[in-house]
C-alpha cells in the first residue's frame, strides 16, 4: 500500500497493459472524444431519447451500448466560485472484469493489450455481463442484439495507433499509453494538484492511493477532484464474482439441509 | 450490515467540498452529500433487460429440480405405498423442465446464438455453469420420467421399453439428485453474482431462499396433482405435507434474514407495489396461511378437506411465482436507484481488504 513509487505491482496491472488516463482537472467538455468514438466505431447517434436533458451540458447522460465515451458535467455550488466538474467517462477495461467473468459464451475476452473486448460475432445477448459490471458500461444494443462496449479501438491498437479518443482529445485529458506511465504520470498530476492546493484531487482505479478498493485495479485511470461518486462512479465496487464463493457455499449447506429435511418428512415405518 | 458504518462517523470527520476523499474518507458522508452527490439521479450501473421470460424460468425451473429430488428421496427411502409420490414427482419434473430451455432461448437477443453458450465453460459465471448443470439436469430428469413411463406401460411393450423399465432407477434417482438441487438453487447464486446491491448485497441468502421455495412449489405442485385422483393415500400427502412445511418455515426464515441482511436496500421489494404483492402474495398467502392450515389440520387431529388442502397447494404455488416476479422486478428498480447501490459499492472500503 505505501510503495507509491512502485508502479506494476500496485495496480495489479498486467506487463504491458495499455490503458487511458482521463484527467479530470483537464477536461474543457467540448466532448470531441464522444464524437470521435461515434465516428470511428460507426456508432448510431442516441436518438430522441438524448434531447436535452436540463443536467448542464450533458445530454449524452450515460456510457451505454452506441456511447462509449460520456462526458459527465456537474455543477457544484461553492465558495468563493462555483465549481465546474467535467469528465469524460469510459470503460475502465478492468484488470479483473465482472463483464468477462459473467459472459457464458466467451464472447467476452481479454486482448494481447490487455483490454477487454465483446466479440460480436460470438455474443448471443444473453445480457448476463450488463448487471456484472459495477461500472455500469456494457449494454445491449437493441438495434442488432449483442452486448457492447469500448473496445479501446482495439482496431487501431492493431495497426499501432491510439483510440480515437484520446487522439481527438484537445487538451490532453484523455491520454492513451502503457499503464506502466500512465500511473507514474497520474500520482506526479496529482501530487502536483495537490500542491496548488486541490486537497481532494486523488487517482481512481489505483489502489496504493485509495482507488477502488475492491476491484484490483483499471486499465482506465481517471484523475479526480471530488468523490468519485460526484462523477457518478462508484467510490469502491468489489468483482461479483467474488459473492459466488459465499452464494454457492450456502446454497450447499441449504442443499443439505433440505435434503435432509426430505429424507425426515417423507421416510416411512419400515 | 447496511451504511451503519456510514452513521458512525458521521459527526466525527465529515468531509466537506472537495477535502480529503482519501479512502476511508469516502465511508464517512452522510445521506444529505449522498443525495448531493448523485448525478442528476442517472443510475450509476445498467440494470437487467430481464422479465417474465426468466421470472417463469425461475419458478419452473425450481418445480423441476426440486420434484425431482422429492421424487428420487422418496423412490430411495419411502414406504412402498408412496410410490404415487415418486411417479408424480418424476412425471412433473419433465413437465416443468420441458419450458425452460425455450424460456432461456427466447429471452436471449439473438435467439439463434444459443449454442454459443456450449463453446465454453466458465466456472466463475453461474450462467455458464447453471448452462451445463440445466443440461445434465435435464438428461436425469428425462431418463427418470422414460423409466417411470415404461413400468407405468405408456410407451407400450416394445423391446426398447423392456429394456427402459430394467434401467436401475434408484441409481439413476442417485445421481440425478444432485443437479436436481442445482437446478432448483443456482439461480439465487446466478442474481447474487452481479452488481445489483438487492442481489449483491443478499449473496448468501439468494440461493438457499430461491432453493427453500423450490422444495415448498415443488411439495405443493406433487400434492395438488395427487389431489387430483381419488386413489391417493392419505398417509403419502401427509408425509410430503410434513416437507412442504419445512421448506415453508426455511423460507419465512430466510425471508426475514435477507430483510435484516439488506436493511434500506430491501425497499424496492418493501414498498410499493412490489412490497405489497411479496408481503400478501408471498408471505402471507403464500406462506403464513397455507402453514396455518396445515396446523389448525394438525390440531383438528385430520386432514384438511379436499378442496381446502387444494387452495393451500396453489396458493403456495402463487406464493411461489410472486417471490420469484418480486426479486427479479426488485432487482431491476434496486439497480435503478444510485443511493443503493453507492451505498452498496462503498462497502468495498469496509469489508475488502486491498488484494
Amino acid at each position: 500500500m505505501s510503495d507509491r513509487g512502485d508502479t506494476l505491482d500496485t495496480t495489479g496491472a498486467r506487463p504491458g497493459a495499455v490503458g487511458f488516463l482521463t484527467d479530470a482537472t483537464l477536461c474543457i467538455g467540448c466532448k470531441a472524444c464522444e464524437v470521435a468514438c461515434k465516428q470511428w466505431n460507426a456508432l448510431p447517434a442516441d436518438g430522441p431519447d438524448s434531447a436535452l436533458t436540463g443536467f448542464s451540458y450533458d445530454n449524452t447522460v450515460d456510457l451505454g451500448a452506441t456511447t462509449w465515451r460520456h462526458v459527465a458535467f456537474v455543477e457544484q455550488p461553492g465558495d468563493p466560485s462555483p465549481a465546474w466538474l467535467m469528465l469524460s467517462d469510459v470503460c475502465k477495461h478492468c484488470v479483473h472484469a465482472g463483464c468477462l467473468e459473467a459472459c457464458p459464451t466467451g464472447a467476452i475476452i481479454r486482448t494481447e493489450f490487455d483490454t477487454v473486448v465483446i466479440q460480436q460475432d460470438i455474443c448471443n445477448g444473453c445480457g448476463y455481463c450488463v448487471p456484472a459490471c459495477p461500472f455500469g458500461v456494457p449494454q445491449i444494443d437493441d438495434a442488432i442484439g449483442t452486448a457492447r462496449k469500448c473496445t479501446l479501438c482495439y482496431d487501431r491498437l492493431v495497426d499501432g495507433m491510439e483510440p480515437a479518443c484520446a487522439k481527438a482529445c484537445p487538451t490532453d485529458s484523455i491520454v492513451f499509453g502503457p499503464i506502466a506511465d500512465l500511473l507514474p504520470r497520474a500520482r506526479e498530476r496529482v501530487e502536483t494538484l495537490k500542491a496548488r492546493g486541490v486537497e481532494g484531487a486523488h487517482v481512481y482505479g489505483d489502489r496504493a492511493v485509495g482507488g477502488t478498493h475492491g476491484i484490483d485495479g483499471l486499465n482506465a485511470l481517471f484523475v479526480l477532484t471530488a468523490p468519485p461518486e460526484t462523477y457518478n462512479l462508484p467510490a469502491a465496487p468489489t468483482l461479483p464474482q467474488d459473492n459466488g464463493r459465499g452464494a454457492w457455499t450456502s446454497t450447499a449447506v441449504a442443499a443439505v439441509g433440505l435434503g435432509l429435511a426430505a429424507v425426515a418428512a417423507l421416510r416411512g415405518r419400515r | 450490515m447496511s451504511t451503519t458504518p456510514t452513521g458512525q462517523r458521521r459527526e466525527a470527520d465529515r468531509p466537506r467540498g472537495l477535502d480529503g476523499h482519501r479512502g476511508r474518507g469516502v465511508g464517512a458522508r452522510t445521506a444529505a452529500d449522498e443525495a448531493r452527490s448523485s448525478y442528476y439521479g442517472v443510475p450509476p450501473i445498467h440494470k437487467p433487460h430481464w422479465k417474465w421470460l426468466v421470472v417463469v424460468y425461475f419458478f419452473l425451473g425450481g418445480i423441476a429440480g426440486a420434484s425431482y429430488v422429492i421424487a428420487a428421496v422418496s423412490h430411495l427411502v419411502g414406504p412402498k405405498e408412496d410410490q404415487p409420490i415418486a411417479r408424480a414427482g418424476r412425471y412433473l419434473s419433465l413437465a416443468a423442465l420441458v419450458p425452460c430451455p425455450i424460456l432461456l432461448v427466447l429471452d436471449l437477443h439473438r435467439p439463434r446464438r444459443f449454442l454459443n453458450m456450449l463453446r465454453v465453460v466458465k466456472f466463475r459465471s453461474p450462467m455458464s455453469v447453471g448452462t451445463w448443470g440445466l443440461l445434465l439436469f435435464s438428461g436425469f430428469s428425462g431418463l427418470s420420467a422414460l423409466i417411470q413411463a415404461a413400468e407405468d406401460g405408456l410407451l407400450g411393450r416394445g423391446r426398447a421399453v423392456g429394456v427402459m423399465s430394467r434401467l436401475p432407477a434408484r441409481a439413476v434417482a442417485v445421481a440425478g439428485t444432485p443437479f436436481g438441487f442445482f437446478v432448483a438453487g443456482y439461480t439465487g447464486v446466478l442474481l447474487a453474482a452481479t452488481a445489483v446491491p438487492l442481489w449483491a448485497k443478499n449473496a448468501r441468502f439468494m440461493g438457499p431462499l430461491f432453493l427453500s421455495s423450490a422444495f415448498s412449489t415443488a411439495a405443493s405442485a406433487i400434492t395438488l396433482v395427487l389431489s387430483l385422483r381419488r386413489r391417493t393415500p392419505g398417509e403419502a400427502l401427509h408425509r410430503l405435507e410434513r416437507l412442504e412445511r419445512a421448506a415453508m418455515v426455511a423460507e419465512l426464515g430466510l425471508l426475514a434474514a435477507s430483510r435484516a441482511r439488506l436493511g434500506p436496500t430491501a425497499k424496492p421489494v418493501v414498498e410499493g407495489r412490489l412490497g405489497g404483492l411479496l408481503r400478501y402474495g408471498t408471505v402471507g398467502g403464500g406462506l403464513l396461511v397455507p402453514l396455518a392450515i396445515q396446523t389448525a389440520s394438525a390440531i383438528a387431529g385430520r386432514p384438511p378437506s379436499r378442496p381446502i388442502s387444494m387452495l393451500a397447494s396453489a396458493l403456495v404455488l402463487t406464493g411461489g411465482f410472486v417471490l420469484r416476479h418480486a426479486v427479479v422486478a426488485g432487482g431491476r428498480a434496486s439497480a435503478d436507484d444510485p443511493e443503493a447501490t453507492f451505498a452498496y459499492a462503498r462497502r468495498g472500503l469496509l469489508e475488502t481488504p486491498p488484494r
